[in-house]
């Protein structure tokens, strides 16, 4: 067993930490804004800080060690071309100053200014399936990584990933985005500390050269080439770069934290100094999967062998840091996650679809119902479903599932006039096409004909799934403007 | 060592540098803005 006495002690007092911050924050609780967007009052550094500990999750680093286990230095790329996309985001303000300005707590909210009510109903639906979907894979992931670091069986890290759930959804309902807000603080600095920490004992016990001998042999030019990379390729690349601005700019778990920022300005500026930090999120535990695949060869499961790699290579008393730093970007994750999810479920569906108008209380009180029932869901998905990919093309699949389309109605909303509703219509159905066909017929792929096949290409799909939006928006506008004319939209406060 | 390589580990170097440094900087600083969001909310009592 890798998980002594004295790791155990940190861990205890680190989750412990959590939750009584989480649930102290209950006492800033004052009102809607306040739960779900923190009173939008949140400053640059703060914001940034709490926008990175959403990103990263045990999931994010499983699936990058997984394909840096799996593709060797070609997946950095993804680094770069994420930094690239945050970099637009953060200096134009594309979509996230508009939808700012526009004071919205949800993205669909602004389908329904821009679109109508049953826009929203429907972008609200597919935002809150594709993103239950998406988080449906988080549990599972953190219980394989737990299994391998700690050193024990699977069947009592069943009992701890659902006792940090619980942790999690407690203070999560009780305290909303202040809560978040504050843990995300303490977590960020923790889970930075866990990384140095990590990275450092890596590169202790495994050398550069080493790695590089490994990937070429493993993989040839495959391993340093993208474009040669059987699992990449240019459908993979563009559908990352288009996917990493539409994913980043309207990812509801992410854009609630430029939402609660205090003007346009600093949302962006958040979105500009969290790219900063992307590269190397994304690629630090890339590298450490490959210098698991250095250190244990081809043979191993690619899921468990980063897991493995730390706990061997981190000693105990560090492992006991390290598992906190986990641990702190997961819980940071699912409370964020759950919280947007909840919230999208509770304004954009619940709300809109009842005949009666919602209190802000009964509001918040729904809110905190669906963030239960949504942890139970993922405790439930992560025991039973397999992946039809890597958990990383899982995760971009079911993100495109909604931003797609969502990409369609937003970016075409804030900066084409012509912009309508049956465009809308159309963006948010083709868009979602392309990934629920390929879940779908993933799970038949037996009896699928050979012509068929390039359906369940995961790339393929994620690919068509934002150009099917994209037409769906301007074919639908464009060929019903007499019929439908365009709503024409005014921010609510002064310009970023 | 191959060039490609090389030029993956410099990438990598330079990426994690800016990770660590950012994220000093920003735990410095988001200190004080943390302080300030609530110092500036108002409590239920």
């Amino acid at each position: 067993m890798n998980f002594h006495l004295i790791d155990w002690i940190i861990l205890v007092a680190y989750l412990g930490l959590s939750v009584f911050v989480g649930i102290w924050a209950k006492r800033y609780v004052e009102n809607m804004e306040g739960y779900f967007v923190a009173g939008r009052r949140v400053k640059v550094a703060l914001g940034s800080a709490t926008l990175i500990a959403t990103e990263i999750g045990v999931v994010t680093f499983m699936y990058f060690g997984e394909l840096g286990y799996v593709t060797g230095f070609s997946c950095f790329i993804l680094g770069i071309i994420g930094f690239f996309g945050y970099m637009v985001i953060g200096k134009t303000g594309f979509i996230v100053s508009g939808l700012r300005k526009l004071k919205v707590i949800t993205i669909p909210e602004y389908y329904e200014l821009r679109y109508g009510k049953n826009v929203r109903i429907l972008g609200g639906i597919l935002l809150f399936l594709g993103g239950v979907l998406n988080m449906g894979v988080f549990l599972r992931m953190d219980g394989i990584f737990l299994t391998e670091t700690m050193g024990f069986g699977p069947n009592v890290l069943a009992i701890v990933m659902t006792v940090m759930l619980l942790i999690v959804i407690s203070y999560t309902v009780l305290g909303g985005m202040f809560s978040v807000v504050i843990t995300d603080f303490i977590q960020f600095v923790v889970l930075a500390f866990g990384m140095l920490i990590a990275t450092a004992f890596v590169l202790i016990h495994v050398d550069f050269a080493a790695i590089g001998t490994v990937v070429l042999t493993q993989f040839g030019e495959a391993g340093v080439n993208p474009l040669v990379n059987p699992r990449f390729g240019w459908t993979f690349l563009i559908w990352m770069m288009i996917g990493s601005i539409a994913i980043s700019a309207l990812n509801q778990p992410a854009v609630s934290k430029s939402f609660a920022s205090e003007s346009p300005a600093v949302g962006r500026k958040v979105f500009l100094y969290t790219g900063i930090t992307l590269a190397g999120r994304y690629m630090i535990p890339m590298f450490w999967g490959v210098a698991a695949l250095a250190m244990f060869g081809p043979t191993m499961n690619p899921t468990t062998a980063m897991p493995r790699l730390l706990g061997t290579v981190v000693p105990s008393g560090f492992l006991g840091l390290m598992i906190a730093g986990m641990l702190a970007a997961s819980m940071s994750t699912y409370s964020a996650y759950m919280l947007a999810w909840s919230s999208v479920a509770t304004r954009d569906i619940i709300a809109p679809l009842s005949k009666k108008e919602f209190s802000e209380k009964t509001t918040m009180r729904l809110s905190k119902i669906i963030s239960t029932l949504i942890g139970i869901f993922i405790l439930l998905f992560g025991l039973f479903y397999e992946l039809p990919a890597t958990a990383f093309q899982y995760i971009a699949i079911t993100g495109a599932m909604y931003a797609a389309g969502a990409f369609g109605c937003v970016a075409f909303g804030l900066y084409w006039k012509r912009a309508n509703i049956v465009g809308a219509y159309c963006s948010l159905c083709f868009g979602a096409v392309a990934p629920i066909g390929f879940l779908v017929l993933e799970q038949l792929k037996g009896v699928l004909p050979s012509s068929m096949l390039f359906l369940i290409d995961v790339n393929v799909s994620g690919f068509m799934s934002f150009v099917l939006g994209a037409l769906g928006m301007i074919l639908g506008s464009l060929a019903t403007q007499r019929s439908h004319p365009p709503i024409v939209l005014k921010p609510k406060e002064e310009g970023a | 060592m191959d060039t490609s390589v090389l030029i993956w580990f410099v990438i990598f170097i330079i990426a994690m540098v800016l990770f660590f440094g950012t994220a000093v900087v920003i735990t410095v600083i988001g200190v004080r803005d943390l302080r300030d969001l609530l110092s500036g909310s108002a409590t239920k009592e």
